[in-house]
């Protein structure tokens, strides 16, 4: 008895409240096709036969996904980085430059805080370009860049280059944003103190504002990858044939509409609810003791 | 130790310094009182350089460390500081808080440090709490943690910025009592505090700030019980009632 048994009762909890999320939402996903279609009835043969084409098509828009929010991840997080460091102030690069004697040194200082200041701008409009113009149109620009520039490529490889070309700088630029409020989110309090201690400020960003902003922006993260996942079906406009596009021609070439919609809708749904199920877990595993982590909220334009 | 000559400070258009000096002998407890604005915190901040003086020098044992060619890093490494506001990590348990700075920026190994920050631990009667977060500890046992922190880079000396006033009553005590046990063993501190038991107590010298200069120093007892200007009187009698 005691805290074990209780932490037993805890998790078989969890475990029924799961098992009856899924069966209402299985439920309600099962009521509204009835009302739909239930008149016409589906064909459950058609279904199962071909469930595993579509699964196959849905593996294009993951790999999609992956391969672009992995790299994403990466750059969003160095381009945040660079957005939300503070820059030193230009009056006090002066003073300092007037006060030292080394003749080379104000020419350093300058260069060294025009660098800056111009990566920081970089950024700035960078993301200003992503988050202001439809992902549909960053697709159809991309692929055709590449078609006029590099007109003897196979189309089909365009096609390929620009939609993980677009799909990447587009969620690069949703994660910095991400990542910029998660390092600002951050205490400044964390920061003064960690450079009370003689730390510099690429050392107080590395081990202490970053761990703690890596927890923050789980949640909003997991929220890009759902939406990236989703968005991920405007590639049918430059010829990829990934889950959307795929439903759409069984359905009219087949006259299985009904069908094909219930299986597109059934698989993204396998898709992304699992996603969020292991994020849950992951948050759970890096909690601070303690302290509540707020989720955060980021929509799609 | 720490010598400040004719500090300046602006932010925008506010004056908070406005040429104030001071020094303060190694093994020596000065204790800054002053109404709220008159700069305090800010000077405090000047000593280790988290806030850069727009005029005027800054000395840590006779070394002139405001210029750009000192490293900051090295000069807050010299003088610790504790926080109103604690300012724990908080992703870290007490003792990784205490263990982190000997680890990161004196490159210390980590089971040497480990043991160093089990030491300080002990020494702020938190031994016990080592593995707690800082959410998990109270007011008065983050504040402890965070002057184990704060000692264990070896600082030459030590500021405190009202260290006590985000605490609730029954905490403020404890917190007290390990800075009174840091001066007897011969530390040197600046602590910014309106506790007059305290700085009647333990301080050596008594420094009354009002509008970013200097107003009135000396013995404790002497500003409390036979303040010279009519502002330190009327400061005084407003917080020892």
């Amino acid at each position: 008895m005691g805290l074990k048994s209780l932490d037993y009762r805890k998790r078989m909890f969890r475990t029924i409240d799961t098992i009856v999320a899924v069966a209402v939402s299985s439920a309600a996903v099962v009521l509204v096709v009835y009302l739909v279609v239930g008149r016409w009835g589906l064909d459950g043969e058609y279904m199962v036969r071909r469930f595993p084409a579509y699964f196959l098509a849905a593996m294009t828009n993951l790999y999609y996904t992956g391969v672009a929010f992995g790299i994403g991840l990466f750059v969003g997080l160095l381009i945040g980085w660079v957005r939300a460091a503070r820059a030193t102030p230009l009056d006090k690069v002066l003073r300092d430059a007037r006060k030292v004697n080394d003749a080379s040194f104000p020419t350093k200082a300058f260069v060294g805080f025009g660098a800056r200041y111009l990566l920081r701008r970089t950024g700035d409009a960078f993301v200003s370009l992503i988050r202001g113009t439809p992902l549909f149109v960053q697709i159809m620009f991309a692929a055709a860049i590449l078609r006029i520039q590099y007109p003897q490529l196979n189309p089909l490889l365009i096609g390929v280059i620009a939609g993980f070309m677009a799909l990447t700088l587009n969620t690069a630029g949703y994660q910095s944003e991400i990542f910029r409020a998660g390092f600002q989110t951050v205490h400044s309090g964390q920061v003064e103190a960690a450079r009370a201690i003689g730390f510099s400020r690429s050392a107080a960003m590395r081990y202490v504002v970053l761990p703690q902003a890596l927890r923050l922006v789980i949640p909003p993260l997991t929220n890009e990858f759902i939406g990236l996942l989703k968005a991920s079906s405007l590639l049918l406009i430059i010829g990829i044939v990934e889950l959307t596009l795929f439903g759409r021609r069984e359905a009219f070439n087949f006259f299985v509409v009904f069908e094909a919609f219930a299986l597109v809708t059934g698989i993204y749904l396998l898709l992304t609810v699992p996603v969020s199920k292991v994020v849950e877990w992951i948050e759970r595993r890096y909690r601070i003791p303690g302290l509540g982590i707020q989720p955060g909220t980021v929509s799609r334009a | 130790m720490i010598r400040l000559e004719e500090i300046h400070k602006s932010f925008g258009t506010l004056h908070v310094l406005r040429g104030v000096s001071l020094e303060i002998a190694k093994g020596e407890v000065l204790v800054i009182i002053g109404p709220s604005g008159s700069g305090k915190s800010t000077l405090l901040r000047c000593a280790n350089l988290l806030v850069e003086p727009d005029q005027g020098r800054v000395f840590i044992d006779g070394v002139h460390v405001n210029r750009p060619e000192v490293s900051t890093e090295w000069v807050r490494q010299q003088v610790g500081m504790v926080f109103q506001s604690f300012n724990l990590f908080t992703h870290l348990t007490a003792i990784e808080n205490v263990m982190l700075g000997p680890i990161r920026v004196s490159g210390l190994a980590p089971q040497q440090a480990r043991a160093k920050a089990q030491a300080l631990l002990a020494r702020v009667g938190l031994a016990a709490k080592a593995n707690s977060y800082p959410a998990e500890l109270s007011g008065g046992q983050q504040q402890r943690v965070a002057i184990a922190r704060s000692l264990a880079m070896d600082p030459k000396a030590m500021l405190f910025d009202e260290p006590t006033s985000a605490l609730d009553p029954e905490y403020i005590r404890e917190v007290l009592d390990v800075m009174t046990a840091l001066a007897r063993d011969g530390m040197t501190m600046i602590v910014v505090t309106h506790e007059m038991g305290f700085a009647s107590s333990v301080a050596s010298r008594l420094v009354f700030l009002d509008a970013g200069l200097i107003l009135e120093e000396g013995r404790p007892e002497e500003v409390f019980q036979s303040p010279r200007h009519e502002r330190t009187r009327a400061f005084v009698s407003k917080i020892l009632r």
